[in-house]
């Protein structure tokens, strides 16, 4: 059944050290291979929680290219799609393979300078309803200016593993609240179609308010001047 | 709580205040021990009055010791930051027997207890239940494995660790989690402040403002590098006139402190463009001023804990000139919120760089301020403990719904 009313909900993630580090390719990869199904999430779907500059899109690229200084590797990490994946095993074992086949090339890896290794964190997740719900479009777009990061997060990424098949939660929403109306399912595709990888948090929510206002600009019958 | 608003990010708030339902008449005991000086006596100052507000049964309790004691828990705190110090088995000893002659005056009993740092860990030993947490601000990456061995023995006692940054985590047996500290906008330290305010400190203090002022705002311990920034601004002072002013209070549990600040003054002894402040404790709203008349702010650490001096500059819009370690690491994004350096020559390039180039300072400082906001507000930190603390009521789980 359509939810009629969108609740807003944000969450937190507390991180847990593993105590598990690398400080060269090797160790990296076995901390890979030995990292628990958590850690590897934690790595590679949370990443753009943590508000990173766009140069890479998981946690192993990130330290690649800026501790290693391994910058053909950082590519090929950062190219990975973890929504691609049905589960982690399947994420685990490509990670690894890219790195294999790496070492393969260059099979003496340098090790960082000491505190900079990477390490191999968990999380335990908080999701928390914000106290927000919009019944219709208008509301939605006063609420998706207002929101934080975080709540954006979860509906936008988080989502994605969520309800898989590269929903999330907004476009899931439009879908199911105005099954019938031709406008609200292309602004749902509009929605599913932002790169996640691409933009910045504040950047989608600008996407999103911008494709939403003029869905809401049509219904109000407003003539563009 | 009502304060925070428009401040702090809105979802924190409603977190803490579901937490302050869920958790509404439980007592939470924070231990550490000063109550005055340092980064943990300041973060409990503000922190303790917001908890009771939530509804939680918060306390502070501070334990006392012996000049021995203290001289012993700071030889731990450099040690433990990779120095070699010399210990024995009757240290040990007195350290153990301190905290058994505390634990005979202290109330213990709480539904959770926090131990800030080494000098209270082995009240452990003492515990009426509860849920028990050690709060380490200091950098362990390298400690000295004798103090490390014996200090764990007491860590391993409680239910999880708490870590500033995962490179100061251990390989221990229980949980650990990562909460980086934070600031309280609101406290004099960092609230906003009136121009006759900030006029009124500057000149008390004698700090003249016709020229460039550099600004390191730390406690006076070699880990800060007080004499490498000096040797930065002497470099820098080559190519553009200013002044430098090294400020730093001294913390009751921190015998060092006199020896390193004589070090300072000898060292700046001929320069009158050098100002050496040493504050009394609670200095904050001078300290505010400081910061915020600045143009150029350094955090020019060797081992750092966290860095909140760095956290406070950039609430005030300033990027900051940064050692590359410890905690100071996971605040600057490097050319975006301020400058990473490891060496006194990177240190007075990157003050060159701010001195000449005043919209590049600006933008860094418009994004310094609004990564604090995001990430290291007092509201996040005490999230985090509370979410702990709720997370230990419900261990096994790693996805909690409210």
């Amino acid at each position: 059944m359509a939810t009629e009313s969108f609740v807003f909900k944000q969450c937190i993630n507390l991180i847990k050290s593993t105590g598990r580090k690398a400080k060269q390719l090797r160790e990296l990869y076995a901390g890979i291979e030995q990292a628990s199904d958590d850690s590897i999430y934690h790595h590679t779907y949370q990443y753009f929680l943590k508000g990173h500059l766009l140069e890479y899109t998981n946690d192993f690229a990130h330290w690649a290219g800026e501790s290693l200084e391994e910058r053909v590797l950082s590519e090929h990490l950062s190219a990975l799609d973890p929504y691609e994946f049905a589960d982690i095993a399947g994420l685990r074992k490509k990670l690894l393979e890219v790195i294999d086949d790496y070492l393969e090339s260059f099979p003496e890896p340098r090790e960082v300078t000491p505190g900079n290794e990477f390490y191999f964190n968990e999380t335990i997740t908080i999701v928390f309803p914000v106290g927000i719900k919009a019944r219709n479009l208008a509301e939605f777009l006063i609420a998706v200016r207002y929101i934080d990061s975080g709540s954006l997060y979860y509906h936008f990424y988080e989502a994605r593993s969520r309800l898989g098949s590269g929903r999330d939660d907004f476009s899931k929403w439009f879908e199911e609240k105005w099954v019938d109306d031709a406008s609200k399912k292309e602004l749902g595709e509009k929605i599913k179609g932002i790169d996640p990888f691409m933009h910045t948090i504040e950047e989608i929510r600008e996407h999103v308010v911008s494709a939403v206002e003029e869905v809401v600009r049509k219904d109000m019958g407003i003539i563009p001047l | 709580m009502s304060q925070y608003t428009g401040i702090a990010p809105r979802g924190d708030l409603e977190l803490l205040r579901k937490f302050g339902e869920k958790l509404n008449g439980k007592s939470f005991l924070h231990v550490n021990s000063t109550r005055a000086g340092g980064g943990v006596a300041e973060i409990l100052n503000r922190m303790i009055p917001i908890l009771k507000e939530l509804g939680i049964d918060a306390r502070w309790e501070v334990i006392g010791g012996d000049e021995r004691f203290f001289d012993i828990t700071k030889k731990f705190h450099n040690a433990l930051q990779g120095k070699l110090e010399k210990f024995s088995e009757d240290m040990w000893q007195h350290h153990f027997e301190v905290n058994k002659i505390n634990a005979q005056g202290l109330n213990l009993d709480a539904d959770a207890v926090l131990i800030h740092d080494p000098q209270p860990v082995p009240l452990v030993e003492f515990r009426r239940g509860g849920k028990w947490f050690w709060r380490c601000h200091i950098d362990l990456s390298d400690p000295m494995v004798e103090v490390w061995d014996y200090l764990s023995r007491y860590c391993n006692k409680y239910d999880a660790a708490v870590f500033s940054v995962a490179k100061f985590a251990k390989a221990m047996a229980i949980d650990e989690f990562i909460v980086t500290p934070s600031i309280d906008p609101l406290s004099d330290k960092n609230r906003d402040l009136s121009e006759d305010e900030i006029r009124e400190a500057v000149e008390r203090l004698g700090i003249p403002l016709d020229r460039p002022m550099i600004l390191q705002v730390s406690r006076f311990d070699r880990f800060k590098d007080p004499l490498g920034v000096i040797k930065a601004y002497r470099f820098a002072k080559k190519y553009n006139d200013c002044v430098l002013v090294l400020a730093g209070s001294a913390a009751t549990d921190d015998p060092e402190g006199e020896t390193v600040l004589n070090e300072v003054k000898e060292n700046a002894a001929d320069d009158p463009d050098i100002h050496i402040l040493l504050l009394p404790p609670f200095s904050d709203k001078d300290i505010n001023a400081l910061q915020r008349v600045s143009t150029v702010v350094l955090q020019k650490s060797l081992r750092e804990g966290f860095g909140l001096t760095v956290t406070e500059t950039m609430w005030k819009g300033k990027p900051v000139i940064g050692g590359a370690t410890g905690g100071i690491t996971t605040q600057i994004t490097h050319g975006v919120t301020g400058f990473l350096v490891s060496s006194v020559d990177g240190a007075a390039f990157r003050i060159r760089q701010l001195l000449n180039n005043p919209e590049m300072t600006k933008r860094m400082g418009a994004n310094a301020k609004e990564y604090v906001r995001a990430n290291f507000l007092m509201t996040r930190q005490i999230r985090d403990y509370l979410s702990i603390w709720y997370a230990a009521e419900n261990k096994g789980r790693n996805a909690l719904e409210l």
